[in-house]
């Protein structure tokens, strides 16, 4: 039994055709060609002060995290689709549905334009220790620098060595610049749109290495095989550097959608 | 040099990974993601979203220090030129 008051809308995505899960608790709620993918979420998870108390969970977090992009990218499989944040929360149906008519025509502009395209994912990371090793040995002007520290007296070698630690420095980063924005430069032109993100520290990353750009594209579906074979010619291009690829997608159109004015559910 | 295997193994370990997300079967870590669902997707003032505020903590929960982001920012130098 459905205790009225105990439960949320929880809104998954919008799409423009109908779908039904047997024996779930997903089902779809239509404003003339919108079909709002939606569940039924309890107040204890979802309502305003659960919320806040269950965000700190990182079990819960895990758990609804994974459930909202599973929802997403089934429906993704048959369809255009518009994804919505995670938690987007209302009272009741009714106030879905006024916000589904009052962004009506944006809503299936969006769906129009993501028709047949997807969002893929680039991150980028860099091993320094390895790129400094690369450059220890392919780096002219520091190539130079070693051979002067080996032919000096003791006192103008130390002051070499440190000369030659600032410049390392100095080379990888511009190489890492440079990579990046090469990196970034080559894969947007297989795309329709590009974005660049925030990077993430290795705090959250779990990974050693550093990473250096977090960038999506969003591809036409007939250029997907293409802009990989590019990934991949990075990849080769730089074996031995340090630099490491993660290629994801494809991806809900997370990057790329959005509202113009910001819908009022009440 | 144990741990130039080490790493070498893990390295190679990622680039296999990324041949599976090509052939579609995303093995996808939960950052990816968060570092989507969190703050990217559609946004709207629905009866109840998660506030800035709100992701910023989740962050601070997986010791995402904004301190290091700011770090990094700054490791990088310039800043990579934005899409038009």
């Amino acid at each position: 039994m459905k205790v009225p008051g105990k439960e949320l809308i929880y809104l998954y995505c919008v799409t423009d055709s109908p779908r039904s899960w047997p024996g779930d608790e997903k089902y779809t709620i239509s404003c003339r060609d919108l079909y709002a993918v939606v569940g039924k979420v309890r107040k204890t998870d979802f309502g305003e002060e659960s919320l806040k108390k269950n965000l700190a969970d990182f079990e819960w977090l895990k758990e609804k995290v994974n459930i909202h992009e599973q929802v997403i990218e089934n429906v993704m499989k048959e369809s255009s689709v518009v994804p919505f944040k995670f938690a987007t929360i209302f009272n009741n149906e009714d106030n879905l549905i006024a916000f589904l008519k009052e962004n009506e025509e944006e809503l299936g502009n969006n769906l129009n334009y993501f028709r047949g395209k997807e969002e893929w994912g680039i991150k980028i990371y860099c091993d320094m220790a390895i790129l400094i090793k690369y450059l220890g040995v392919n780096n002219e002007e520091i190539l130079s620098l070693k051979n002067a520290i080996n032919t000096s007296p003791p006192g103008k070698a130390f002051f070499l060595k440190k000369q030659k630690e600032e410049i390392l420095i100095r080379e990888a980063n511009k190489k890492i610049n440079e990579y990046g924005q090469n990196s970034f430069n080559k894969l947007k032109k297989y795309s329709i749109q590009s974005v660049i993100n925030k990077l993430l520290p290795g705090e959250v990353t779990e990974i050693n290495e550093d990473m250096i750009l977090n960038c999506a594209f969003l591809l036409d579906k007939c250029l997907v095989t293409p802009f990989i074979t590019a990934v991949e010619e990075l990849k080769e291009q730089t074996a031995g550097t340090g630099f490491i690829f993660d290629c994801t997608g494809p991806w809900p159109p997370y990057n790329f959608c959005k509202l113009k004015k910001s819908g009022t559910a009440e | 040099m144990q741990t130039e295997e080490v790493r070498d193994g893990r390295v190679k370990k990622r680039l296999k990974d990324m041949e599976h997300n090509i052939i579609k079967s995303k093995d996808v870590t939960l950052l990816e993601i968060l570092d989507r669902v969190l703050d990217k997707g559609v946004v709207i003032s629905g009866d109840v979203v998660i506030s800035v505020a709100d992701v910023d903590l989740i962050y601070l929960g997986l010791k995402v220090l904004l301190s290091s982001v700011e770090t990094m920012e700054r490791l990088r130098g310039a800043p990579f030129i934005e899409p038009t």
